[in-house]
């Protein structure tokens, strides 16, 4: 399979261990992909002009024939709500006026749907199986809305995904509640109180690890998890792996390839256990 | 036509004419995860839009505590996309110059998109702190989190199409 990907300007930063999982677990299953020429911003959450967003994201979309990838939820969800728009006739013809490659339909898929599709049930490519690791499957906001793919209130695609590395997804009532990571640096107190409810629940349902679709909410519960644990006075320790790291994890990719040592909170102890488990049922 | 019809019919012309139908349910408030900080809450916001009220519906922290999460959006019983809402009252605010501390960092996101094509997060913060000193302490934490990571990059990427993505920005901004 062929597809174009879009990294995202986080992949340059704060995201890096996203984009390295994502181009990792991508080459070991056989993914080809063409990083997309010269791609802009999609203007995250921050451009309130619905045009000038449709505009942004179009640029990108023209850039291809091929169908497009993101590991990124923001990304994903702007791309996917722009496309939605440039099916009426007239946002499509004022946003080509101002286009150099012209938009003509684009497919916009999510790395998270890309590797479940590829991954078969007992794929042998798995080579460390992830058993009884309880894993949080947390979704965010932005993999499933605009609607149209996943139901917005109950999504259940993680949940597969987890199942077929041989792990356990735990009962997370708060995984499509909002992190409030594009708030996060001028509202720092509204973004900080939800981003500790989520934590808070992921350890109440006894998770071990905590996966994530989305480079902001990683930041606010990754990068952010020491300084929320003494600001509430409450220790969460939870490691938070993107959906590719914890893939990467189970076809025996090593922690350079998956940028393991770029989170915050050491995903080793629960590496450890895996490797425990793995030797106990060997 | 009076400036609380004109403001009205200008968030019609961006949220979506349905945003008439309103019933003030507040299904829109309920879902909404920074609700408790919110006052106008987002229902209430939408009424002050529909009564024309511009002034009360622009100078609010309403605008600014919402995350973008889409949840009021897929609820509303009328179809309504209360984001939009919120969006469109941005752009107005942004239009007529209006300032505070989240008007302006949705300000420097959008000028280095204009003149890079990309953002450079380092900068970004560096540039909101100028007007928001306040924030210093959890930038620090955060640079002192991510810094031994390599997660902080120095570099600031333009991209070949910068006039494209300017003229993006500015032309379809235009009525």
């Amino acid at each position: 399979m062929k597809l174009a990907y879009y990294p995202g300007c986080v992949s340059k930063s704060t995201g890096k261990e996203m984009d390295a999982s994502t181009r990792a677990v991508c080459a070991a299953l056989e993914i080809e992909l063409q990083e997309l020429d010269d791609w802009n911003c999609c203007g995250a959450t921050h451009v309130s002009n619905e045009l000038v967003a449709t505009g942004l994201a179009a640029r990108n979309m023209a850039q291809t024939d091929l169908p497009i990838m993101t590991a990124c939820s923001i990304c994903y969800s702007n791309l996917r709500a722009a496309a939605m728009r440039l099916e009426e006739p007239k946002i499509l013809k004022r946003v080509n006026a101002v286009l150099d490659k012209k938009y003509s339909g684009s497919i916009v898929r999510h790395a998270l749907d890309v590797i479940l599709e590829t991954l078969v049930e007992d794929d042998e490519r798995m080579v460390v199986p992830l058993k009884e690791l309880k894993v949080a499957p947390y979704y965010g906001c932005l993999l499933t809305r605009p609607t149209g793919i996943y139901s917005p209130e109950f999504p259940t695609i993680l949940e597969e995904l987890i199942k077929r590395l041989q792990a356990e997804p735990v009962d997370f009532r708060l995984k499509t509640f909002c992190c409030g990571g594009p708030i996060f640096m001028p509202q720092e107190k509204a973004a900080d109180d939800i981003a500790f409810r989520i934590l808070s629940d992921a350890k109440n349902a006894g998770a071990e690890v905590i996966v994530t679709v989305c480079p902001l909410c990683h930041l606010m519960l990754d990068a952010k998890q020491k300084t929320l644990e003494q600001k509430m006075g409450e220790k969460i320790g939870i490691p938070v792996l993107y959906v590719t790291q914890l893939v990467g994890i189970a076809l025996g990719l090593g922690p350079d390839e998956l940028g393991l040592e770029m989170n915050s909170v050491s995903p080793m102890a629960m590496m450890e256990k895996v490797y425990e488990r793995m030797a106990e049922g060997a | 036509m009076t400036g609380d019809e004109q403001f009205k019919q200008e968030v019609l012309r961006l949220a979506g004419a349905e945003v008439l139908t309103c019933i003030q349910c507040g299904t829109c408030s309920a879902s909404c995860p920074t609700a408790n900080l919110m006052d106008p809450s987002i229902r209430k916001l939408i009424k002050l839009c529909l009564e024309g009220k511009k002034e009360e519906a622009l100078h609010n922290e309403t605008l600014w505590l919402c995350t973008s999460c889409l949840l009021c959006t897929v609820r509303c019983p009328r179809g309504i996309r209360p984001k939009a809402v919120v969006s469109a009252l941005k752009d107005i605010a942004e239009r007529e110059g209006l300032r505070s501390k989240d008007a302006d960092y949705e300000q420097f996101f959008l000028k280095q998109i204009k003149d890079y094509g990309r953002i450079a997060e380092l900068a970004l913060t560096g540039e909101f702190l100028l007007v928001f000193p306040q924030g210093a302490v959890q930038s620090m934490k955060m640079g002192l989190e991510l810094l031994p990571k390599g997660k902080i990059s120095m570099e600031i990427e333009k991209i070949k199409g910068r006039d494209e993505v300017k003229r993006i920005v500015e032309e379809l901004r235009r009525e």
